[in-house]
């Protein structure tokens, strides 16, 4: 009982949080609509160039503004010494990314989903398409927490070089863009796509605790 | 009891102490002084298990603390030299974070009798970025009354605090120590304690 207040304890705290830093968050779903912008300006009013590579262009972007947030992941809480109390409390730090990973989806990547129908008017996308891109960033945008607290808890322990974690989020990231784009492309296989797509997600929720954990110890030892 | 057994301890090879031996029984409190970059923050990070010494050993009541780090943890209360206190928020919400944290049974009542002994009343709805660094400080230290554990193991606790804030810490001390309380802290600050033991670094 105990321990399931403390996880509540840590989502308000983390609630709190991004409320106050909520301008944060604003910037950058700013910088997605606005790459969009660019993006349909610089192609023209060609409705089937648009319709045909938008898509591709929409999650593209996505994964390009969530690497904006990524350097806060863990950096305020391991500099003020938030995760030392926080794990001196009887919470293993791989849980602590766990739970960090599920409030960066719920807080960072959730917003998104919100601003996806509009942006995919811009790029005059079919409704069934719209169904599939929402369903899948529900599970891609998961797989980016967990990719972006990795190359996060990774920058603990290499403070000086932030572009190694965001081209590490962005090579593991191209098997998630495949089968996001793809299952629009390849409507029969839309199950197994999704499947995989999935079983994706459940291996990077399963290695990306562990490896945060290992690597913010390794970050605290070396402070 | 703390028990510390031939403590050595390298950082990149480079010796930071060694044979060190220390223990501190129920009722006594320790301060280690030594020159900048003597390796205090260190040993106290030693001792709490966030560095890992390769040789020699810790004791909690008996019990090796890297077997036990959880029960070890559970009677441990830590101030860091740093501010652990989150800027952006309120002076009552990081209180509220500490005490469901550490399950203290101190209710509204208490933290604001403890809010006002520490002259922090007024900035309880106050984000934490608006307050001075003396008040930060005595802030981080509320989490010792607030966590109420045995082991009370503090970096660097006087800086920034005022003389009105450092006799009310002293007396917070000597009120631990006289329930059975141990204190172990890393200072440059000589504070008037009775029997206070003091370990020289250099």
């Amino acid at each position: 009982m105990l321990f399931v207040k403390k996880i509540f304890l840590f989502f308000k705290r983390e609630s709190k949080l991004f409320h106050n830093n909520i301008v944060d968050l604003l910037s950058n779903i700013i910088f997605f609509f606005l790459s969009i912008f660019v993006f349909v300006f610089a192609l023209g009013t060609d409705e089937q160039l648009l319709r045909s590579i938008g898509l591709g262009i929409i999650w593209s972007l996505l994964l390009f503004s969530s690497t904006l947030s990524l350097r806060k992941f863990y950096e305020d809480d391991f500099n003020n010494g938030v995760l030392i109390i926080f794990h001196m409390s009887g919470i293993s730090y791989e849980f602590i990314a766990f739970l960090k990973i599920i409030s960066h989806f719920l807080f960072v990547q959730m917003p998104f989903l919100i601003s996806l129908p509009i942006a995919s008017i811009f790029f005059n996308l079919p409704i069934i398409e719209v169904y599939n891109l929402i369903l899948t960033f529900i599970i891609g945008s998961l797989i980016l927490s967990c990719l972006g607290s990795i190359s996060a808890s990774m920058n603990l322990l290499n403070k000086t070089n932030f572009s190694i974690g965001s081209i590490l989020v962005l090579l593991f990231s191209i098997p998630l863009i495949i089968f996001s784009v793809g299952i629009n492309e390849y409507e029969n296989n839309f199950y197994s796509l999704f499947n995989l797509l999935l079983g994706i997600a459940l291996i990077f929720l399963g290695i990306s605790p562990w490896s945060s954990g290992a690597f913010i110890k390794l970050a605290l030892k070396n402070k | 009891m703390l028990l510390v057994n031939n403590l050595s301890f390298y950082r990149n090879d480079i010796l930071i102490f060694e044979d060190l031996n220390l223990s501190i029984g129920n009722g006594q409190i320790t301060q280690i002084r030594g020159k900048n970059g003597s390796g205090k923050t260190t040993f106290l990070k030693v001792i709490l298990n966030i560095l890992d010494s390769k040789i020699g050993e810790i004791f909690w009541e008996g019990k090796n603390i890297k077997k036990n780090i959880f029960n070890f943890y559970n009677e441990t209360t830590f101030i860091m030299d740093q501010n652990t206190s989150s800027r952006k928020l309120t002076v009552f919400d990081n209180i509220n974070f500490w005490r469901g944290l550490s399950s203290s049974k101190l209710n509204d009542y208490d933290i604001n009798l403890l809010l006002e002994t520490f002259n922090l009343k007024k900035y309880k709805d106050t984000k934490v970025m608006y307050l001075s660094t003396g008040e930060v400080k005595k802030l981080e230290l509320l989490r010792l009354i607030l966590e109420k554990k045995k082991l009370w193991i503090l970096d660097e606790p006087y800086n920034h605090l005022d003389d009105l804030s450092i006799e009310i810490l002293n007396q917070t001390f000597i009120d631990h120590i006289n329930k059975d309380g141990i204190i172990l802290f890393a200072s440059h600050f000589n504070p008037s304690i009775e029997n206070l033991r003091v370990i020289d670094f250099n």
